[in-house]
């Protein structure tokens, strides 16, 4: 096999080039520019594509290089510009794509993953010839390889999309996919107010707010960045601490490859605590604050 | 200027409803009702803002099956003048749907084609990008806003990390976020209106689809501990413990 690696967020690119290292050949395209180190993840080339990043001219080129290097698999980051980009080109190739994939193996020249379905409700494992993969963050922890990639500039072909301005995301924004430690609220904090209540146990662990969908997007008592779920962030920190979450499936889907899971709720047959590999049954607000200062003994 | 704009709505099996199997862990799809997917709604809600703002028409395709019309009768009472349903959708091949919308597209003289960026049964997202390379348009991908100036086309595309404000001339696909608008909930009039309005239905034609070989399709396992408290001291107290060393 042979496979050429996408993404626009390079770090994606190296866990993608460390989950299929020792089972494939690769080469990797990034957007200039290279991030620093990106050329030590096992890519033999890095196709560094410079010019106008439109999505169009990223695709033409992209399909240009995996026809003329004869690869077999494509493997896109699933981001929202990977997946326009898989997108394009597994039409401009003609190749069947899979989508949103978290585990990828080679059997006898097909290929084997797996990926979450109905909402999240279903894992679904399936045997195919797919060739054009978008590829979850998140697949392997990245880590480098001995050899060096070669560096090949690609100028990118003329885009029918002009970028006019780019708008940095709110000040105190955050990036939860990254946090090693999440504090979640669901509607059970009641108000916005309240969340100010547990913020001393974030405090407390060195973690990060975030929130269910009701809370984020409903009620916008937190910003949409915060939002963990299959519509928001997929997280995976060290320890998920889920207070007032009743668990819905879409939720677990956004947080189910946490270490630890905590979850304290007032309802003894929430959800969540199926998923919790600790829990308490009742009043959050009461639960809380003994938990930190149990915590600062 | 006024714009004609193709709003493409998905119908899905309503997840929220679906159960899994207690024994097995497979999902039941029977009798499960069908929506108009959510994304579809912003979609529809962005095209009809549309005419409303600088005039125009909006039109709706839908690729589904005979159980469809309810879905373009929805969108007929948010505001979508004329419907084509395309018969014969047979599972989520995005390859298949993005071929037959496209075909139709190029029937459809347009300014814009709308859709939603992702659908929430199979989380595909690859159409707007497969739409974009089969009609040569240009995709303004993942929009929060848009803005019309003549025969250009501006959004703010959110990305991950920071949002971007893209433009390209028309004809062009846009794809939106949910973040877009907050889809009308129709009168009742508008309902009873859109009852009697005519669909134009025609069956598509059968595509070559590619397909997989399902392993297992169950509810994920989940092998947590499960230690849960109903004491809430002794709760606190070991649970604190687990956290020290969640984090150490």
């Amino acid at each position: 096999m042979k496979a050429l690696v996408f993404s626009d967020n390079q770090e994606i690119v190296a866990q993608i080039l460390t989950s299929i290292r020792g089972k494939s050949d690769a080469d990797a395209a990034v957007v200039s520019p290279v991030m620093e180190s990106i050329d030590q993840y096992g890519a033999a080339k890095l196709y560094e594509l410079t010019g106008t990043p439109g999505t169009d001219a990223i695709s033409q080129s992209l399909s240009k290089i995996f026809a003329e290097g004869k690869y077999d698999l494509f493997l896109a980051g699933s981001t929202v510009r990977g997946r326009e980009v898989a997108g394009m080109l597994s039409e401009a190739l003609n190749l069947p794509a899979m989508t949103e994939i978290s585990d990828l193996v080679f059997r006898d020249g097909k290929i084997v993953t797996k990926r979450f379905f109905y909402g999240g409700k279903t894992l679904l494992e399936e045997e195919s010839s797919a060739r054009v993969l978008t590829v979850m963050p998140g697949i392997s922890e990245a880590s480098r390889s001995q050899s060096r990639s070669e560096l090949v500039k690609v100028e990118l072909p003329a885009s029918k999309i002009t970028i006019v301005n780019r708008i940095d995301k709110m000040a105190g924004s955050v990036n939860i996919e990254k946090a090693q430690v999440i504090v979640s609220v669901g509607r059970g904090i009641g108000s916005k107010e309240n969340i100010e209540k547990v913020k001393p146990l974030a405090e407390a662990v060195h973690g990060e707010i975030a929130g269910s969908r009701p809370v984020c997007l409903d009620y916008q008592w937190l910003s949409e960045d915060r939002q963990v779920g299959l519509s928001g962030k997929k997280v995976k920190p060290k320890l998920y601490i889920a207070l007032g979450i009743s668990g819905q499936i879409q939720h677990i889907a956004g947080m189910r490859t946490s270490r630890v899971v905590v979850a304290i709720n007032k309802d003894k047959s929430a959800p969540i605590f199926e998923e919790a590999d600790y829990g308490i049954v009742g009043d959050l607000f009461q639960i809380v604050p003994k938990l930190v200062s149990a915590l600062k003994q | 200027m006024p714009y004609n704009v193709i709003v493409l709505v998905k119908q899905i099996p309503d997840i929220d409803q679906m159960k899994t199997d207690p024994g097995t862990g497979e999902p039941i799809l029977q009798n499960l009702p069908l929506r108009v997917e959510n994304l579809s709604k912003n979609a529809i809600e962005a095209a009809v803002k549309l005419k409303e703002k600088h005039g125009g028409k909006v039109s709706a395709i839908i690729f589904g099956t005979d159980r469809s019309s309810a879905a373009m009768k929805e969108s007929y009472a948010m505001g979508v003048d004329e419907g084509f349903l395309l018969t014969g959708y047979d599972g989520n091949h995005p390859e298949v749907t993005a071929k037959v919308l496209a075909e139709k597209i190029k029937t459809i003289p347009h300014d814009l084609v709308i859709l939603g960026n992702q659908s929430a049964d199979s989380y595909t997202g690859l159409l707007a990008g497969k739409i974009s390379a089969l009609t040569g348009e240009p995709l303004l991908g993942n929009a929060v806003r848009i803005e019309m100036d003549g025969k250009t086309a501006k959004v703010t595309s959110a990305l991950e990390e920071y949002n971007l404000e893209i433009k390209s001339d028309t004809p062009a696909i846009i794809s939106v976020a949910q973040e877009i608008n907050e889809p009308r909930l129709p009168p009742v009039l508008q309902i009873m209106a859109a009852g009697r309005k005519p669909i134009n239905t025609q069956p598509a034609g059968p595509k070559e689809k590619f397909t997989s070989v399902v392993i297992s399709n169950r509810a994920p396992k989940s092998d947590r501990k499960r230690i849960v408290f109903e004491d809430v001291d002794k709760g606190v107290s070991e649970v604190s413990k687990a956290i020290k060393e969640a984090i150490r």
